[in-house]
Formats: C-alpha cells, structure tokens, sequence
C-alpha cells in the first residue's frame, strides 16, 4: 500500500484498506477489463474547488473607454467602428481578446485535481486509470466553481506495482480493448481550455441583436457574424495548441471538443472552447482488425 | 413459505400467493428476460418495499462545513428500511435475489420534512434449486439490467447486494472579509476541496463497510449522486451506490465479440 503523501482524508486510507475492491466500472466495462487481464483495485478520486468570476481585465472601469492591449502573445483582435460616430448608445469598438488568466486559473484547478486523483491511485500501487470522469461544476450558488475527476484504479494481474506515475485514460471497456489491438498503450488524459471575451462592436452588436444601427439597417441582408465567426475559430485554434503542447510527440486519440457560450450582459460574452482526449503512444505495429460482419436490424 | 418478521400488508399477501400459484410479474423487457433465463434463473415477481420516513431538520453553522449526522442517519435508514421490506417480499416468494433494483425518493405536499423511499425490482430464483442467497442468508439485490445480470456471470461473478452510503453535508458560507479578500482572482478554497472531499469519502467508506459485511470481493458500477432535496443550496447528500459482487469462479466464459458494422443508416 504504501502512503507516499500525508494529505489524503483519513476516509481514504480506511476505503483502500478494505478487502472489497470498488469500481466505477459498468458491467461491461468490468467484463472486458477482466478480459484484458486487469484487475479492478478502487474508485480513485481528485477534488479542487476553486473560487470563480469571469472577471474582464480591468473589470467595469475599462467597459466603454479605450481597447484592452492583451497579455503578450495572447489572442487579441480590435474591431473600429467604421461610421465615425460617438454616443452612449453607438460603440466606437469592439474587440475579442483570450482570456489567458481563466485558461491558466482552469489549468490550476484541472490539474490539482487530477494529480490528487493519480496520488490515491499511487497510494494504491495502481499500473492504470480506466474510464476516468470529469465534471467542472459550480457548487450551489456560492460562485465556487469544483473540479472533480474519478477513475477507476487497475492493477495487470500477476505484475509487481508500477514503479513510474500510472498512466490514464478516458476509454474503459471494448473501446480500450481496441486501442490495445492497434498496438496503442494509453499515457494519460488531455484536457485544456480555451476563453475568448467577445466585445461586440457596433456591426456584431447589430447583426446579434437587431439594435442601435437602424438607420444603416435597410439595406443589409443576411451576413456573416464575423467577430463571432473570429472568436469562435481563435477558441478551437488556441485549444488545440495547448493541447499539442502536453502531447510531447505523442498521438491524440478520441478528441472531444465542446464549445460553450455565455452572454454577460448585451455584447458581452465568452466563447470557452473545452478539448478532452487520449493522449496514446505506439507500442508496436497495428495487427489489424477482423473484417467485421455486417448486420441488418429486421425490426 | 415462512411468517417470519411479516410485516407485509395484507394486500402483499393475496398477489404474493398468486404469484406462488406460478404466474409472475416482471419489469424486465423481453430481452432481459431471456437472458436472465439463458442463466438459469426464472423470475418469481415484481417486489417492493417503501418507507416515509420523516428526516426532520437539523440546525447547522453558518460558517462552518460539517457532516449533519442526524440527517446522514435518516436519509440512510429510510432507504434501508425500503430495502429491507423489498427484500422481505423477495424471501416470501422464495427468490434468490433481486435484479434491475431502482430506488426512488418523493416529496409529497402533504408531508413537509418526509418523504417517501421506495425500492422496487424483479425477484429472481435460480433454477437448478441451488441457493444463491448471500453471506445474510438474505436474497441478494442488484440494481443491475437483464444484460448486466448475465455479462457479470459471464465472469465468475455473483451479486450479493445493493451497496450503499451516504453523507449529508452542510457546506459553510463565507465570510464577507474571505469573499472581499480574494475578489477578482480565481483561486483554489483549500477548505472547500477538503470538505466535499471529506465528504464523498464518508459516503463511499459506508458503501465499503455494507460490501465488507457481505464478504464481497469488490463493489462494480459505482455512481456518485449529489442531491439537495429540499434543504436549501448549502446542504447536500452525497449518496454513493454500487452492486457488490462475489468471485464465484476464477473462469471468464464471456466470448470474444464480434465486430459488427451495422448496414442500417
């Protein structure tokens, strides 16, 4: 067993220490994980809950007045007015900017978690996680956001305990059993964060929301959004270079990629773009599969 | 069949006797059916045991997270109390176990700080007479489906209970002064990770401990329910379920798959 970090709940050592093994694991899941020669050892779990606001640089004092510069490197796009005009209700501007500060705050509370979850994996002698979950949620109405990421520990059956960090996967079941077959061995889980604040300038404001142009207003069509447009791709752009950059080389399997929006208030928004995937390293050469058997559903 | 601990309603008597006399409800789909017959067991019944429990109330700190044991206790009997009646009604049908097991909670109006737990499911006797009863010499339960059931005997393993745990846990406010101090930063709240962890771990140790008691060698498919009832944002159950399971042999007979591709659009 071993207990390499002193942090765990005392609940934890008290769970591993008993004689049953537990498991995330469907029936399925458990079935061909048997059959691929692993064995079950426990549920393994990592928390972080961190406090949370989708604050703006610089917050309201900067609303209104003069562009953000962006943090060096940073995604950052200006959008001038082109009518020349100035009032409370007419932008001059608008701009889409990455919000490197959420990615990183995101990062801090995904990866606290998820080495919290390889430390009970550790503590258990584990060769693997299978089948790992992830929920980023908020807890009630606190304006706490938690990260929890579980798993389901295995062991190779008949090998001695995993002298390196045990690798992770999001796969479980006949799914992994076929990364095996293609001559894959899993190495860990991928997940990162892309945030782009969108600041609708006078066109987007219009396009979005039908007001405060109407007087250029009659002869435009249907258009392209194209801040929207803009703020969308630079989120998937951005997501999956930070993803490139844990790969080290690597392939990335399974690639999820969600994209989210949230309106603040009018032409206020974040486009979050979430990418999880399954970071895989060849082993050997790919056998390949059966030619598979083709069915017809008669009902 | 025995009298013993019969605390079944009367009604429970007459559809149980029927269901003696061979006939036999079921919830179970058709396919599931035949599965569970392709292991060699025959459904007896549809059974169910319910429980209104009154959970009461208990006053927490406003600024302190703690476990709220008296509700913990409440939340846990109820369930069991459902459990135990479902069971009872399994063992005067003379089943072996209970298969596809849903346990519900509901509030009604009329009951303010009660509420009504159920477990229903369908009782299964194994066919060859030999009893499958648990380390109890209570029938097992199992929330698992037909498909489930047969997959996991495909493995050598054998159900011997619905696990379960639970934690209800008041999560503390905070302050004006913590809340000012940490404005406009994203920052981890060590106190709050510590706390919900504490308290998930709680749920799945009494999980653990049930598994202990029926001498299983391990607990599959377990789910981590968070729930807040009716007890406002702050308080929440952390309810933690699973089947525990016994090796009953080291011999996996489940076939290699086949790979299908389906010609249907």
């Amino acid at each position: 067993m071993g207990n390499p970090s002193g942090d765990l709940p005392e609940a934890v050592e008290r769970r591993f220490a008993a004689g049953a093994f537990s498991s995330g694991l469907s029936v399925p899941d458990f079935a061909a994980c048997l059959d691929m020669g692993f064995e079950p050892i426990g549920l393994v779990q990592g928390f972080c809950a961190m406090q949370w606001g989708w604050y703006t640089m610089g917050g309201a004092f900067r609303r209104g007045f003069s562009p953000y510069g962006g943090a060096p490197g940073d995604y950052l796009e200006n959008y001038q007015c082109p009518h020349g005009m100035r009032s409370a209700e007419h932008r001059a501007w608008g701009q889409n900017y990455e919000q490197s500060w959420i990615e990183g705050a995101w990062r801090e509370g995904f990866t606290s978690a998820y080495s919290r979850m390889l430390e009970e994996a550790i503590a258990l002698g584990a060769h693997g996680v299978v089948g790992v979950l992830d929920t980023v949620g908020e807890i009630s109405d606190l304006g706490v956001i938690e990260f929890h990421i579980r798993g389901t520990a295995i062991r190779v059956t008949g090998a001695p305990p995993s002298p390196v960090t045990p690798w992770t996967t999001y796969l479980a079941g006949q799914r992994l059993t076929k990364i095996f077959e293609a001559g894959y061995v899993p190495v860990s889980i991928i997940a990162s964060v892309a945030s782009v604040r969108v600041w609708a300038s006078c066109i987007t404001e219009y396009l979005l929301e039908g007001l405060g142009m109407s007087m250029w207003a009659a002869n435009s069509g249907p258009a392209e959004v194209e801040q929207m447009v803009s703020a969308r791709t630079a989120a998937r752009e951005i997501v999956r270079a930070h993803a490139r950059q844990q790969l080290d080389g690597d392939a990335l399997h399974g690639v999820d990629v969600l994209v989210s929006e949230r309106e603040f208030e009018r032409g206020d928004m974040e486009i979050q773009c979430l990418l999880r995937g399954n970071r895989l390293r060849r082993f050997k050469d790919f056998d390949p599969l059966p030619v598979p058997q083709p069915t017809v559903r008669l009902s | 069949m025995s009298d013993a601990t019969n605390d079944l309603p009367e009604a429970t008597g007459h559809r149980l006797e029927e269901l003696e006399h061979g006939l036999f409800t079921s919830d179970l789909s058709v396919n599931e059916f035949l599965l569970i017959k392709e292991v060699g067991f025959h459904p007896v019944g549809f059974v169910m045991g319910s429980s209104i429990y009154h959970t009461g109330f208990q006053t927490r700190k406003w600024g302190q997270s703690q476990e709220l044991t008296k509700l913990t206790e409440a939340m846990y009997n109820a369930r069991e109390l459902a459990m135990t009646r479902m069971e009872e009604e399994a063992a005067e049908l003379g089943a072996d176990g209970v298969v596809g097991v849903r346990l519900d909670v509901n509030y009604y109006e009329w009951g303010k700080d009660a509420a009504e737990f159920i477990a229903v499911g369908t009782a299964v006797k194994a066919e060859d007479g030999v009893s499958r009863l648990n380390k109890l010499g209570r029938p097992f339960t199992s929330d698992l489906s037909g498909q489930d059931f047969w997959t996991l005997l495909q493995t050598g393993y054998l159900p011997q209970g619905l696990v379960m745990g639970t934690c209800v846990y008041h999560i503390a406010h905070r302050g004006l002064g913590q809340t000012l101090s940490t404005t406009g930063q994203n920052v981890e709240l060590p106190n709050f990770t510590q706390a919900l962890y504490e308290a998930r771990e709680l749920a799945m140790t009494r999980m653990q401990d049930e598994a202990t008691r029926l001498e299983a060698s391990g607990i599959v498919g377990v789910r981590l329910e968070e729930k807040s009832h009716q007890w406002g944002s702050h308080t929440i159950e952390f309810l933690s379920l699973g089947t525990a399971v016994r090796q009953t042999s080291s011999e996996v007979t489940l076939a290699k798959p086949t790979t299908i591709i389906s010609l249907d659009n």
